[in-house]
């Protein structure tokens, strides 16, 4: 209480003095917590308004049969399934879009048509329509049955396609299957929104955007998940939901002149065909031939039974998963086969199974009882792409994919991390700016405490020398002058935190609409954002009370090492 | 019973690449109780004397005892704890705490032993009655004149029943009529709480006041005993 008393006092004897210290530190707080609000907000913007809508927290991607453009994943309930078990995962939305030509009144231009999921419930409506908003339509319109694909243009595109409300759009694309489509859609809505990357998107509901561009009910596109806490859960939920997209080994159960026969795909690289003829005997055809793309290895009990040989037909069915009756397909036997898998199955190279398997999918398509020891050499159901960590390893791992390296669908489990970096990277930006204000304040604070100290120590060396020969210890005198620049920096941090606020209503206070300004994706209905946190402000405030008794420790230390003798000597 | 035990002491400054002797092997004994003085010309000694023996200076060589206790070995911790229990402070300019009022100056030494606020507060306002100065408690020492100021370095160096009081040059900052009256009080103080009393002076008129003179010239005790 002694040095509290004598430490408040103190400071308020030399007024000016440490109020020209004090409001330098509380400026200094002031564009700490300024530019850490600003961050924040910005990390802000980035986590739950971009990226969430461009690649989600954690996005799982699917390219079917190795296709860069083909993003369809057969099965949607199977995977559903995997994300849904999980309870850090808050939402999940399917990430449908297509680049296309859009032909509007006598104009053209480029768009993206993107499928925007009206069934997650008022929240996410609520959501999209504080992101995007209206300022021609409601985003009810979306559902509206007796419109033609109603959709939601940005204005910069209604204006470029010189479309207005009910107008109808004509769009020409490319579908992941490489198929050139074309389709009609009405202009239902008319949004204003200062991202200059959300400018070419068309909203279509998703059901009927996923119907435009192909898909059918049971398929899905690439799905990007939301979590509650991206920053940290999304690597551990991405590392559990790829533990839990293993995939099984395919298998299409069918029948053939009406005997059961089981068709397995063999992996189709080097190493695995040499494997594979190296287990089989052939009975009939050649090596050479036998692991054709276009045939299959038929082994000899089925051979035999239905008058196979070398080039015969072998036509197989099976029940399918979704659609009504089965599936049918006429394959070229290339080899008749001895020994091999155990149950004899029909073997097929990967290209050829996948073929078959994928747009056809077996009512029971992953086996549960593989052959033993035979895993490695067929199919699996779908090809589970390695975690990356980095940004070059998930642009190498695409570029593997572009060169047609996978014949099954690859499925890769990514966070926003490894996806969208170089958005990521502004957020470091801002943190080196905050870095460079907190250097900045750094020695404002080392430069003003210790010129601020030395002044005081010289002014009361002769106190210093009383109250040590009336017996204050070193210890006192040290902590009583570090006491004083804790006071003076906890008062001048509650002041600059004040002034912190007072500048964030200010800067937030004017609206703006840039348009075509990459920048006005920074803004959050057109003011400048900022999300002071209580971690935040503590960090900051906690940061310059750090650095202020760093740098008073050795001034204060050194005025408690003074001999009372010497100190009361002392005239100056 | 000696309560200070001096022998041999020998204080020299360094002074750029000279030597400067100040105390050239001092032998001194103080009774308990005694009201002493120590004359002599400026730089004879005087306040190297107190203050060695206040324990805020070390000794170049010699024993010092206060209380029996040998005080030239001992660390800053150590020697600083004896002058807050055993030793009492009065200087020639008053030397208080100019944020702290008269009764904060005064208790300040037992806030520092940590005795409790109440106890100190108490035991300083007997101290400020007792040296005249009831009225101006609440007074800080710009606010008081050279004579109160005294009395109040007189009441904050007994407030803690020290064995000893040094006193270096006392009324060198006073008239002649509050100087009297500030070794009025310290002889009754001295009377009083039956404290040793060694205040140093070059002023021949306050001679009167010492019932024991010890005269110091040139780092050398010259003469003693004075008579009173």
């Amino acid at each position: 209480m002694l040095l509290l008393r004598l430490a408040l006092r103190n400071l308020l004897r030399q007024k000016r003095r440490n109020l020209m210290l004090g409001s330098a530190m509380a400026i200094g707080v002031a564009i700490l917590v300024t530019a850490g609000s600003f961050s924040a907000g910005v990390s802000d913007i980035m986590f739950n308004k971009i990226m969430r809508f461009i690649t989600g927290h954690v996005a799982v991607r699917f390219n079917e049969r190795g296709g860069v453009m083909r993003e369809i994943f057969r099965d949607r309930g199977r995977i559903l399934a995997a994300v849904q078990g999980d309870p850090l995962i808050e939402e999940w939305y399917e990430s449908v879009a297509m680049f296309a030509r859009a032909i509007g009144n006598g104009k053209s231009d480029n768009i993206i048509l993107v499928g925007m999921d009206a069934s997650k419930g008022e929240a996410t409506r609520a959501d999209w329509e504080a992101s995007f908003r209206l300022v021609e339509g409601d985003w009810a319109s979306l559902v509206d049955g007796t419109l033609e694909n109603p959709a939601v243009f940005s204005q910069e595109k209604a204006r470029s396609l010189n479309v207005k409300m009910g107008d109808v759009v004509r769009v020409r694309f490319r579908d992941m299957f490489g198929q050139d489509q074309a389709a009609r859609l009405t202009v239902a809505g008319i949004m204003r929104n200062d991202n200059i990357f959300m400018q070419p998107v068309v909203f279509l509901e998703l059901e009927r955007c996923k119907r435009v561009l192909g898909y059918r009910p049971h398929e899905t596109a690439s799905l990007s998940l939301q979590l509650k806490d991206a920053r940290r859960d999304a690597a551990a939920v991405a590392a559990r939901l790829h533990a839990r997209l293993a995939p099984g080994t395919a298998v299409i159960p069918a029948s053939a002149g009406g005997r059961p026969v089981r068709l397995y795909g063999y992996r189709s690289d080097p190493g695995s065909r040499e494997k594979l003829l190296a287990s089989l005997r052939l009975k009939a055809g050649s090596q050479e031939r036998a692991l054709r793309r276009d045939g299959v290895l038929v082994p000899e009990g089925l051979a035999a039974a239905l008058r196979l040989s070398p080039g015969g037909k072998l036509k197989v069915s099976w029940p399918r998963k979704f659609g009504e009756g089965p599936a049918e397909a006429s394959l070229t036997v290339s080899a008749v086969y001895a020994g091999g898998p155990p149950g004899a199955p029909v073997l097929l190279n990967d290209r050829l199974f996948y073929g078959l398997y994928y747009p056809d999918l077996p009512a029971v398509p992953s086996d549960p009882d593989p052959p033993a020891g035979w895993a490695a050499l067929l199919s699996p159901e779908w090809t589970l792409l390695e975690r990356t960590f980095t940004t070059e390893d998930y642009k190498k791992k695409y570029q593997e994919i572009a060169r047609d390296k996978h014949r099954g669908t690859t499925v890769d489990v990514s966070t926003m991390y490894e996806t969208a970096s170089d958005i990521l990277k502004l957020e470091h930006v801002l943190n080196v700016i905050t870095l460079s204000a907190v250097l900045i304040l750094f020695f404002i604070i080392l430069l003003g405490v210790v010129n601020t100290l030395r002044m005081t120590i010289r002014e009361r060396t002769r106190e210093i020398g009383t109250a040590r020969a009336i017996g204050m210890q070193r210890r006192d005198v040290r902590d009583l002058f570090l006491l004083e620049t804790l006071l003076l920096t906890v008062f001048s941090s509650a002041a600059g935190v004040l002034a912190g606020f007072g500048a964030m209503a200010l800067i937030s206070a004017p609206v703006f609409h840039p348009k075509d300004n990459p920048l006005g994706m920074l803004l959050v209905d057109g003011r400048v954002y900022f999300l002071p946190t209580f971690a935040g402000i503590a960090a900051s405030v906690l940061l310059i009370i750090a650095i202020a008794l760093a740098t008073a420790w050795f001034p204060a230390r050194r005025a408690a090492a003074m001999s009372p003798a010497q100190a009361l000597r002392h005239y100056g | 019973m000696n309560i200070i035990e001096i022998k041999d002491l020998r204080k020299d400054y360094p002074l750029g690449a000279t030597i400067v002797p100040a105390l050239r092997g001092v032998d001194l004994a103080v009774e308990e109780g005694e009201f002493m003085s120590v004359i002599g010309p400026s730089g004879s000694g005087k306040t190297t004397l107190l203050n060695i023996i206040g324990c805020i200076d070390h000794a170049t060589a010699g024993s010092v005892k206060i209380a029996g206790s040998e005080i030239t070995a001992l660390d800053d911790r150590a020697v600083t704890d004896i002058r807050l229990h055993r030793i009492g402070f009065i200087f020639q300019t008053f030397n208080l705490i100019p944020v702290l009022d008269v009764l904060e100056n005064i208790e300040f030494p037992l806030l520092l032993m940590k005795r409790p606020a109440a106890e100190a507060r108490r035991r300083a306002e007997k101290l400020a009655e007792e040296v005249g100065l009831s009225s101006y408690v609440r007074h800080r020492p710009a606010e008081l004149s050279g004579g109160q100021r005294q009395r109040v370095a007189i009441a904050r160096a007994l407030v803690t029943a020290p064995a000893i009081v040094l006193a270096d040059e006392p009324t060198a900052n006073l008239d002649s009529v509050t100087g009297a009256s500030i070794l009025e009080l310290m002889r009754e103080m001295n009377a009083v709480e039956k404290t040793t009393f060694v205040f140093s002076t070059h002023d021949a008129g306050v001679l009167r006041y010492a019932r024991r003179i010890v005269r110091i010239k040139d780092g050398l005790i010259e003469k003693e005993p004075v008579a009173a």
